[in-house]
């Protein structure tokens, strides 16, 4: 029993892996910190954007649709709708997640960063 | 028929680095600036995005940021008994073109020069005696020294965000950096890059050597990092495009993304694009300039553009092409020794070699800028004694990777086929196995070494080319033939598969292939009109109210690049302008 439980969680754990796992304990105070690596490229207002498009109101919104910005086609044809998940597996390795993408970022490897960057953005359009 | 503008405070002549500070500082004190820059405009979003900025092809090879030498170029000689012809393609040296000049295509290469450059005639006197330095060896004291530059240098370093590690902070040796440096007042303000294999084994070798290697320090931004200005710079991800390519993720420190961009915010400053300074004006007592006269290089209108002052902040070879074609100040003569404007040109010398480890991977498409660990043993270190080996001046030595690009760099042992069959598979095989180790050497002025205006050749505004004189001199030999030496026995030690050895260079200068950006002097700073062309804060002994931003004030060539104290300078200027020159419009040291 105990076993297969064990064995279950572990299937658990890849399926969500997968998709991209969120974590929900996010600390936004520390995202905010995180966020400072996007900020180069990226503004949170709406109309500011720069190297990369601007995230306002990133979520729920579809990838490659924000106005007045020059997407790759790769982001474009991905399908993907921005969720804490999606966005979870994008920054985690941006070029595994939507390959030939035009973002010039590695990705934060770090899970607890990642759920701490996606608090603070929660956060900001709360 | 030029077309008469309203006159402005400050014209600005060129926006690169030294114009993006002055134009940044002035404007914030209210006076009216306008910039004149000959190329176009660039931006990080526009220009540099992914994948059209990784276009070897189209930057390196046609030069996409760099100066165009179908309008203007210069013709080239070794000595004074050769005829100059025109370099009619870039190749030795790659003057920037656009707005933030090369301080968008540069590596990011951060150094400070000390008092062993500024005061080099005094120093070598005192320990070599007067009779160790040739007698056309026409090095001479800057006027400045390095305590007076050192909050400049801070400044700069803390603006275009460099990474490194402190080698001395106020005279304490600091374990990991360069203990030949002088001392600042604080660290970088960002910690080193990660290092890759390359100069981690570099720095090994050396240390096994009993050298002293650090992490190069350089505008590569380890991580990401808001300036004291507020500019936003990302963090390097190492992608391999750096030299000769604007950076695509904000993480090189350069002019068009920190100090002119905040300067385009201020109502009191104006850019304007695509225009060509032909001319620096003087009024009739020819002690002080009264503007410039450009022409739109789109439509080929002319305009006078009056100003109280005029800064030229051009690429260096360019600041002193208009001082010549302005008649400011005397030409240099080198027959009689007479005369400055072209006086002192110095360029740069080196020595490399390539190792190859059967079966390593090295990555090479992977790197920044300052992806290597470099050594200061016989450059800054006064305790290396020249006298046995009869030079001035060294030479640093790095092992690593910058911007190792998929189609020029093709590595292969000696004695491979140039082409065919047989070096296609020896690319193949070496590719991933090598890695370089290279000395950058210092050059010396020298009596013979200068610029003047061509005596045919004329550009496409219909002005004389500037004219280089240049040649390595036995000092620059002897000094190639130690550094070959030490690089090759570095390289030994490091056990290589096989090594193309380093070998000192023999034959005369030639414009190709690429060697360095890196030109010095010509509107050299010093310490009286007779011997320099400006003072000590870059100011014309000549007309008062002009001053020459650049690496063009360099009185000779260290090994080090550039970039360090032109930025510091442009500040360094900027604070003289500021507080002094504008409450008292007049020579800032007495003649």
């Amino acid at each position: 029993m105990t076993r297969n439980l064990t064995a279950l969680a572990a299937a658990l754990t890849m399926t969500v892996l997968a998709v991209g796992a969120a974590r929900a304990d996010g600390d936004p105070k520390r995202g905010a910190k995180v966020f400072e690596e996007c900020r180069a490229c990226h503004s949170l207002e709406r109309g500011a954007n720069g190297v990369g498009p601007d995230l306002h109101g990133v979520f729920g919104r579809r990838a490659g649709e924000a106005a007045d910005f020059r997407y790759s086609p790769a982001l474009k044809r991905s399908g993907i709708t921005w969720t804490p998940q999606t966005l979870d597996a994008y920054v985690a390795d941006p070029q595994k997640a939507i390959p030939a993408n035009r973002m010039p970022y590695s990705g934060i490897p770090d899970a607890r960063d990642r759920a701490d960057l996606i608090a603070y953005m929660q956060q900001v359009f709360k | 028929m030029a077309t008469k503008l309203k006159e402005v405070d400050v014209v600005i002549v060129g926006l690169g680095w030294t114009g993006g500070i002055l134009a940044k500082e002035l404007s914030e004190t209210g006076l009216k600036v306008v910039a004149l820059e000959r190329g176009g405009m660039r931006s990080t979003a526009s220009d540099f995005a992914v994948p059209s900025v990784r276009d070897e092809l189209r930057y390196v090879h046609r030069h996409d940021l760099m100066q165009n030498t179908q309008k203007d170029t210069l013709t080239i000689r070794n000595n004074p008994s050769q005829e100059a012809l025109p370099m009619r393609r870039l190749g030795s040296f790659l003057p920037g073109e656009v707005v933030g000049g090369s301080g968008v295509h540069w590596s990011g290469h951060t150094w400070r020069w000390t008092d062993n450059e500024f005061k080099v005639r005094t120093l070598y006197e005192e320990r070599y005696g007067k009779n160790y330095i040739p007698a056309d060896m026409t090095i001479q004291d800057w006027g400045i020294t390095y305590a007076e530059l050192e909050p400049y240098y801070d400044k700069f370093e803390y603006v275009a965000a460099v990474s490194g590690k402190a080698g001395n902070i106020r005279g304490q040796i600091q374990p990991g950096g360069n203990p030949f440096e002088a001392p600042r007042a604080r660290d970088y303000p960002l910690p080193p890059l990660t290092p890759v294999l390359a100069n981690e084994m570099f720095k090994t070798a050396a240390q096994n050597n009993g050298y002293h290697p650090f992490p190069r320090p350089s505008a590569n931004a380890s991580r990401a990092y808001t300036n004291p200005d507020g500019a936003r710079f990302g963090a390097c991800q190492y992608c391999g495009y750096c030299q000769r390519f604007g950076c695509e993720a904000n993480a090189k420190g350069s002019p068009h993304m920190t100090v002119i961009p905040i300067a385009m915010r201020s109502p009191n400053f104006e850019l304007r694009t695509n225009t060509w300074v032909t001319k620096v004006l003087k009024d009739t007592s020819g002690k002080r300039v009264t503007g410039v006269t450009y022409t739109n290089v789109l439509n080929g209108e002319e305009f006078e553009q009056p100003a109280a002052m005029v800064l030229l902040t051009a690429y260096a070879i360019n600041n002193v092409h208009l001082m010549l074609l302005s008649g400011i100040g005397q030409p240099y003569d080198p027959v009689s020794q007479k005369g400055v404007i072209g006086k002192n040109y110095c360029y740069q010398t080196g020595a490399g070699a390539t190792l190859f480890f059967e079966g390593r991977n090295f990555n090479p498409f992977m790197s920044a800028g300052g992806s290597s660990s470099t050594m200061d043993d016989y450059h800054a270190n006064w305790n290396f004694d020249r006298s046995q080996h009869g030079f001035v001046g060294g030479y640093v030595v790095g092992g690593g990777f910058n911007t190792a690009l998929p189609i020029g760099y093709r590595p292969v042992p000696r004695g491979t086929p140039a082409w065919g069959t047989a070096w296609k598979a020896a690319t193949a095989k070496w590719y991933q196995t090598a890695m370089n180790i290279g000395a950058s050497g210092s050059v010396m002025a020298n009596r013979y070494n200068y610029y003047d205006l061509d005596p045919t050749y004329r550009n496409a505004f219909g002005l004389p080319l500037m004219r280089m004189t240049f040649d390595y001199k036995d000092n620059e030999h002897k000094m190639g033939r130690h550094a070959a030496q030490v690089v090759n026995d570095i390289a030994k030690s490091m056990n290589p598969t096989s090594f193309n050895p380093a070998t000192a260079r023999t034959e005369p200068w030639t414009v190709v292939p690429y060697q360095s950006t890196h030109n010095t002097g010509g509107t050299i700073m010093g310490t009286q009109p007779n011997n320099s062309a400006l003072n000590k804060y870059l100011q014309s002994w000549d007309c008062h109210n002009l001053f020459v931003v650049g690496a063009n004030v360099f009185a000779h060539n260290a090994a080090y690049n550039p970039t360090g104290p032109v930025g510091a300078l442009a500040y360094w200027t900027a604070d003289a302008i500021k507080n002094r020159y504008l409450k008292n419009p007049a020579p800032l040291v007495s003649a």
